[in-house]
């Protein structure tokens, strides 16, 4: 009876979005509203998030290591072609061998989208929608929306000014934001589902309208919020990515329904 | 048949027979010739068809003429590199540069080539970058072929239409911040006959800056977009950097050389108005196009555009590289040098002829008259001799401009004060138009004068007492002393004009 | 003619074998990475169940062994899409015979949601398709994505139902490698017709 009254209880504070104590595990985020930057139809520049469960820290190379070595068809000697470039992993010693360059407690980078992909589906999860993970990128300290908070937008764009050439800190240091959520800013770019939803040419002055021939569709590509820069930024790099490409500063975390965030 | 003729005709057949031998032996030493390894060819001149890699050089180098007659493919490979550099002396800056430095590296084609572009964004970069060149006809300038991300290369080809000096730079979003940050070069596409001949060739690209600190203040500087917006600029640079053409790292030349200078603006913001202190353009090929204009000071260069200046060294010496909107030379680093080196030229420029006293109004050390004067009226025993001598001391520096030293005045411009009737008639008048000044028309010594005096009320009133007394008693002028006293009671009395100091 | 046919079986058999599943892994999706044609550039390596507009059960690799163009659309989509089938069968009576005998088409939808194989028959019957030649598929919302990926196609679903997406066609080799690439609807796809008139039906090596 008792532990039944404890299971309620946590079920209960997880529900209501109390961050666990400890680093790790998976935090509920949401439901609530994103502002967009851009307009995918006219007129539509907000967008509903329904509550999701997000990994409170970003995927490691210690957690990576464990994933390839179940699933051997990722390791770096044997992924296929089309599934990742010849960056992956490129900064381990061996393909199954850490090395100094890649600390266990590092974010993993150099992977791609379908590596990630499969990590996420081996551990029961997914990856998170751009939606989801710019909704739980928007939260600054106190509130869901950092905008508001001093400073939240300038030390975001002072990180993309700097080059990757630094060593990659550990996650989890520092404060996490309003949601429980550690590292979504200052570390590396993650990876999202769709990726590749978002409609922008190569050159990024193209005038508020998608050309509509090589784009279908029926909505207008126009500048929501003028002044997130650093969403831009984020559009920018994600729409020159391919889904088979890995960088130095790209890696990801995984998300999940709400019922996961309990763990 | 006679006899010769058959053996003419034999020796006929003969000589064909050995002449078709010598023939087939021939062909079969060509033949056996061309088994055995070929000789090594003569050398080779590039073809239309054999790509040609690019030379690129980095600012303040430029790369070669060219000097083919006919267009060619031209292979480019351009590499991304985000660089922290330093801004200004203890002052350090994330650029995001083409090739390494700001600006980006010169690329020099000819007009009718086929360039195979390859956009290279090195894997320690954090952004996507892409390239737009002003030289290429096509979508984007070539940004909608080039969106590359980190670790990877994009090729797009184009073909350069038009000649002239063109500017490239990044156009991923935001754009803004892409070019605040360095992504900026030239590519200069040489019509047919090329370029005329010159000496010396050099780079210059500015850029305005916009850092989070204010101008010099030391340590690491993020980018701030906020003055970016409001085109407020930290630095305005030449080369990227406050130091980059200064010094041992000046642009050098020779006395006698024609020179020409590729000067590119990449802004993002701010216009240039390109000057070189000392000397004057002989040709501005002003916005890079094919038309010149001659004896130019000051050039306009628009943010994303350039010119290409030329000139002679004639005279040795150094020439300092300014944006003559000077106040971003002297307090935003907008400051370069050229030094010429050579024998002096007096002809042209004699350096330093005369050096001479000037005492001005408010003269340094005192002359000796002012000083007995001083120190005369202090101890109460100052006499119209003293004063004489004091006031004609503080006449030469001031009103002999106008009044001319013997006070004889110009012609119909500024009224003589020698035996003047107008000055005479009047001592109160006098002191009054010292210290307000005279505009309208006078008549002195019958002649008509409407010219303007302006006041002269920042000299002390001991100073005006002093000239007015050596003028009033000065050629052939018959009159009486003026008192500090007396000056001091009319300022006090009297409105000073607008402006006038105090 | 008799011995292109036993070639074509041939090289289907071949490479029907060399994607039998190996020993079996944890997770059932990657049995195919392992078990990955021996040209890692093959998209074929990914492992998809998709459904033509026939109903039959199909992989992305029901064409193996003949040179492939291959799609994203949606049936319901009124700019690009019917000028994207245009273009195919423009493409098609640019070739010869022979060749256009060889090639087939594939077209996955990229909404599972509205594009039934019920949706998908009505088109191609309204549309003309050859349908021993062309197959339209429709695949669940999560295998979209990563065909998508793999073509390089972009695309959102948007609040009313509708796409924005690219249109590029892909031409694939027998083996199932990206051999060439077109953006412009339209245009007259040069690359693949220079394309398709080397490549070959071939067995898999």
């Amino acid at each position: 009876m008792r532990h039944l009254a404890l299971v309620t209880l946590a079920l209960v504070l997880a529900g209501a979005g109390v961050p666990a104590a400890s680093p790790g595990g998976m935090a509920r985020v949401g439901p609530g509203v994103l502002r967009l930057v851009y307009s995918p139809a006219p007129g539509v520049t907000t967008a509903d998030v329904g509550a999701f469960a997000l990994d409170r820290l970003p995927v490691t190379n210690a957690d990576f290591l464990s994933f390839v070595s179940h699933q051997a068809g990722w390791r770096r000697d044997r992924v296929g072609r089309v599934f990742a470039d010849d960056g992956y992993l490129a900064h381990w010693a061996g393909p199954m061998e850490l090395g100094p360059d890649a600390r266990p407690d590092q974010p993993v980078t150099h992977v791609s989208w379908f590596a990630a992909k499969a990590y996420c589906s081996a551990q029961g999860k997914r990856l998170p929608t751009e939606i989801e993970w710019e909704f739980a990128a928007a939260a600054g300290d106190a509130g869901p929306d950092g905008a508001a908070e001093p400073g939240f937008r300038e030390r975001i764009l002072s990180w993309y000014s700097r080059p990757a050439t630094s060593e990659l800190p550990s996650v989890g240091q520092g404060q996490p934001n309003f949601w429980g959520i550690h590292d979504l800013h200052g570390l590396a770019w993650e990876w999202v589902l769709d990726y590749n939803s978002t409609l922008v040419s190569g050159d990024s002055r193209s005038g508020k309208s998608a050309d509509r021939l090589p784009f279908c569709g029926t909505g207008a590509f126009t500048a929501g919020d003028n002044e997130d820069y650093a969403s831009f930024m984020r559009l920018a790099f994600r729409s020159s990515l391919e889904a088979r490409y890995t960088t130095r500063s790209l890696g990801f975390r995984c998300a999940g329904d709400t019922e996961a965030a309990s763990r | 048949m006679a006899p010769r003729s058959i053996l003419t005709g034999l020796l006929g057949m003969v000589a064909l027979v050995m002449g078709v031998g010598l023939l087939l032996v021939s062909t079969q030493e060509a033949s056996s010739q061309s088994q055995t390894p070929a000789k090594p060819a003569a050398a080779v001149t590039a073809q239309a068809g054999a790509p040609i890699e690019a030379v690129l050089t980095s600012a303040p180098e430029v790369p070669p003429p060219i000097t083919r007659r006919d267009p060619a493919k031209v292979v480019v490979h351009l590499e991304v590199r985000e660089v922290n550099l330093a801004i200004s002396d203890g002052v350090e800056y994330t650029f995001w540069t083409f090739g390494g430095q700001v600006p980006g590296k010169f690329i020099r084609v000819r007009q009718g080539d086929t360039v195979e572009f390859h956009l290279q964004n090195h894997q320690d970069n954090k952004m996507p970058h892409n390239i737009d060149l002003h030289a290429v006809t096509g979508p984007g300038g070539g940004a909608t072929s080039s969106f590359t991300a980190p670790g990877h290369e994009s090729q797009f080809t184009f073909k350069a239409l038009n000649p002239g000096l063109y500017v490239y730079h990044c156009a991923t979003a935001p754009v803004g911040m892409h070019i605040a940050n360095g992504m900026y070069g030239l590519i200069l596409v040489e019509p047919p006959q090329g370029l005329s001949k010159v000496d010396r060739e050099f780079y210059v690209m500015q850029g305005d800056f916009y850092t989070v600190g204010s101008y010099r203040e030391k340590g690491m500087q993020p980018f701030d977009m906020q003055k970016a917006i409001d085109e407020r600029a930290t630095y305005v640079l030449f080369n990227g950097s406050e130091g980059a053409l200064v010094g041992d790292k000046a642009l050098k030349a020779k006395l006698g050389d024609r020179i020409r200078i590729f000067v590119g603006n990449g802004g993002p913001n701010l216009v240039s108005s390109f000057h070189v202190i000392g000397e004057i353009f002989d040709r501005v090929y002003y916005e890079g196009g094919s038309r010149y204009q001659e004896n130019v000071q000051t050039t306009l260069i628009p943010a994303g555009g350039s010119a290409i200046v030329e000139f002679k060294a004639e005279v040795p010496g150094t020439y300092v590289i300014v944006d003559h909107s000077i106040f971003r030379t002297f307090n935003k680093g907008a400051l370069g040098m050229l030094k010429v080196d050579g024998p002096e030229n007096k002809l042209v420029y004699s350096g330093k002829e005369v050096d001479a006293d000037y005492i001005s109004e408010k003269a340094g050390p005192q002359s000796t008259a002012i000083a007995s004067a001083a120190s005369a009226a202090e101890k109460g025993t100052l006499d119209i001799k003293t004063q004489i001598a004091a006031g004609e001391s503080l006449f030469k520096g001031t009103c002999s401009v106008c009044h001319q030293p013997h006070g004889n005045g110009l012609p119909n411009v500024f009224p003589p004060l020698a035996k003047s009737d107008f000055l005479m008639a009047n001592k109160q008048r006098s002191i009054e138009v010292v210290l307000k000044g005279l505009t309208g028309p006078v008549t002195v010594n019958g002649k008509q004068f409407n010219s303007v005096m302006p006041p002269m009320s920042q000299l002390r009133d001991d100073e005006i007492a002093n000239i007015l007394t050596y003028v009033r008693n000065t050629w052939g002028n018959q009159g009486e002393q003026v008192s500090t006293a007396e000056v001091t009671a009319t300022r006090s009395k009297i409105k000073l004009p607008p402006g006038a100091a105090h | 003619m008799r011995a292109m046919a036993i070639a074509v079986i041939a090289g289907l058999l071949a490479g029907g074998l060399a994607t039998a599943p190996p020993a079996p892994a944890q997770e059932h999706r990657h049995e195919s990475m392992e078990a990955a044609s021996p040209r890692g550039d093959s998209i074929y390596a990914l492992s998809a169940s998709l459904v033509d507009q026939r109903g039959r059960p199909v992989g992305l690799d029901v064409f193996r062994g003949h040179p492939v163009l291959i799609s994203m659309f949606y049936a319901t989509c009124p700019d690009a899409c019917p000028l994207l089938i245009a273009d195919l069968q423009r493409i098609e009576s640019e070739l010869s015979p022979r060749i256009r005998a060889d090639l087939r088409i594939v077209l996955v939808s990229l909404d599972p949601w509205r594009d039934t194989p019920e949706a998908l028959l009505a088109l191609a019957r309204a549309r003309h398709v050859d349908e021993s030649r062309w197959r339209l598929l429709r695949a669940p919302e999560d295998t979209v994505r990563e065909i998508a990926a793999l073509l390089g196609i972009k695309y959102r679903r948007l609040p009313d139902g509708n796409f924005n997406h690219s249109s590029v066609i892909t031409l694939l080799s027998p083996d199932g490698v990206i051999v060439a690439r077109d953006e412009a609807i339209g245009g007259p796809h040069e690359a693949l017709l220079r394309g398709l008139r080397v490549a070959r039906s071939t067995p898999s090596r």
